[in-house]
């Protein structure tokens, strides 16, 4: 077995009273195409945003590339995670929001230079020369100097993968990419990912695309109120589910 | 209406322009300097830090500023150790008594204009600066910083044209800019209409450089940026 890329233990993380994760786990070697699925308020978002840290999980674990992120504790409750490896795990890990959040005063293009620059310390023409790679790769070079305004919502989202794919990212995130969309331009934007997923990236995704993450998933895990309650490959979940609660939810979604 | 009188009137009052418009930049330049530290911290919303920028906002903004000029004129010659520091040769001169207060106060209200457009700049995108690994102040610099600063400047424009006008109050404490000037050259022709229009129309003049100034700039820096593919269009009819 190849080394994990991430790995996730028993990750706890409450909202004042709210618990909303109760001990997550999960493993990413590379090249696997996770897909996250539950419905609305499962933890789903909560757990991949304490991937990277956006959440600091209340307790747990969390090893990237091999190496334990270092947390500090306060009465058994994690409060800080190590400022180096922190930016260390964010600067190799790539996210792609719902609601694109691309930087609104800037153009296509200094979206995607700016993050390679100033984290990775990339020289300005050699940043630009990435980013018209990658916005050629998107099928969006025209659309170069566009600020985020003046983008559709299919287009908005390209743009915010080709920022992520800029930073050369070893495990991309992606929470429900596609929810924002029109169903017209959620297709775009899957062909892209798809393309990713065949590439072989590291991707774990949040998604409601069934179909699309039953294509694309090496394993998939099915949340129910902050547990994982099923998780297997793509075809033995979605084909032999054995929880009743994941039968129920599939039936609803497909 | 005596035009004769508004021609002589003419080069003292366009001399005293010199003196509002070094009232007016000098103010502008230290508030602003002062309001990027004192926005930042009131943005932050809790904490001593915020807490301090807060009262300083609510003293200076909650008070006529022709009070704070007095008390600045008149109250700092009640403490000693003032008056025998060597920077009271300064302190005495009226005209850096009217700087100070007009600094302090222009701070206030620019700091509460940073404050607004810091707390303005979408969760999203800070946190999308996050997730790329960007240290805190580089979030600041290359996020939120030129962000604050475009949706800022339209409300800063107005305070540079409010400020411009501020500055008439200098001459209560005998500061010789262009109200005050217009003032003495009434008492000695009684001419009140003449002489006080020219020195409207001057001001006039110096707020309508200051708007196109003003509106070069947000051209400038606000470009493309919010505006959808349908273009710009009013909302009223
Ligand atoms: N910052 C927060 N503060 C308080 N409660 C939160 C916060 N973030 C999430 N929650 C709560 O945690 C629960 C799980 O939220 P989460 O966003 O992880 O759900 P989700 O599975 O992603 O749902 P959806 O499919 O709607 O995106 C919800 O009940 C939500 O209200
Ligand atoms: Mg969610």
């Amino acid at each position: 077995m190849k080394k994990p890329v991430l790995e996730a233990k028993n990750i706890r993380k409450s909202f004042g009273d709210l618990e909303v994760l109760k001990s997550v786990s999960l493993t990413a070697r590379a090249h696997n195409v996770i897909s996250i699925i539950g419905s609305s308020g499962s933890g789903k978002s909560t757990f991949l945003r304490c991937l990277n840290c956006l959440e600091l999980p209340d307790e747990g674990s969390l090893a990237f590339a091999g190496e334990e992120i270092e947390f500090s504790r306060r009465r058994g409750k994690i409060v800080k995670a190590d400022a180096r490896q922190l930016l260390a795990l964010r600067a190799q890990t790539a996210m792609v929001f719902q609601s694109f959040n691309l930087w609104s005063f800037m153009t296509a293009a200094e979206n995607i230079m700016l993050a390679p620059q100033k984290v990775l310390g990339i020289s300005r023409p050699e940043a630009r020369e990435r980013a018209e790679h990658l916005l050629q790769r998107v099928g969006l070079y025209d659309k170069r100097n566009s600020y985020p305004a003046q983008l559709s919502g299919g287009q908005s989202q390209r743009v915010a993968i080709a920022r992520a794919l800029a930073m050369n990212p070893k495990l991309m995130l992606f929470d429900e990419p596609t929810s924002a969309l029109d169903p017209q331009l959620v297709g775009e934007v899957l062909a892209l990912m798809r393309e990713l997923a065949e590439e072989g990236r590291t991707m774990i995704l949040v998604t409601h695309e069934m179909a699309f993450a039953r294509e694309v998933s090496d394993k998939v895990i099915f949340l129910y109120q902050g547990v994982i309650e099923e998780q297997g490959t793509a075809k033995s979940l979605f084909d032999t589910p054995k929880s009743a609660r994941c039968r129920a939810f599939l039936r609803r979604e497909m | 209406m005596d035009f004769a009188l508004m021609w002589e009137s003419l080069p003292a009052l366009l001399h005293a322009c010199i003196m509002t418009m070094e009232l007016t930049f000098i103010s502008l330049f230290v508030g602003l300097i002062l309001a990027v530290p004192l926005g930042l911290a009131a943005a932050r919303r809790r904490g001593a830090a915020a807490f301090m920028a807060e009262i300083y906002m609510f003293v200076f903004r909650g008070t006529p500023l022709l009070v704070q000029l007095f008390l600045i004129y008149g109250g700092l010659a009640q403490f000693d150790y003032i008056r025998d520091s060597f920077l009271w040769p300064y302190l005495r001169q009226a005209f850096m008594c009217a700087l100070i207060g007009f600094s302090l106060n222009t701070a206030a209200y620019t700091a509460n204009i940073f404050k607004g457009a810091i707390l303005a700049v979408p969760a999203g995108e800070l946190e999308a600066a996050r997730a790329c690994g960007f240290k805190l102040w580089q979030q600041y610099c290359y996020i939120v910083w030129p962000q604050a600063f475009r949706m800022a400047l339209p409300a800063y424009g107005n305070e540079v044209l409010i400020m411009l006008k501020s500055t008439s109050l200098a001459s209560v404490i005998t500061v010789m800019e262009l109200t005050g000037t217009a003032k003495n050259l009434y008492a000695e022709t009684y001419a009140p209409y003449e002489i006080f229009i020219t020195a409207a129309v001057l001001y006039w003049v110096m707020s309508f450089i200051l708007s196109l100034l003003l509106r070069f700039l947000e051209r400038r820096f606000n470009k493309n940026y919010r505006k959808r593919k349908t273009g710009r269009r009013s909302l009223l009819p």
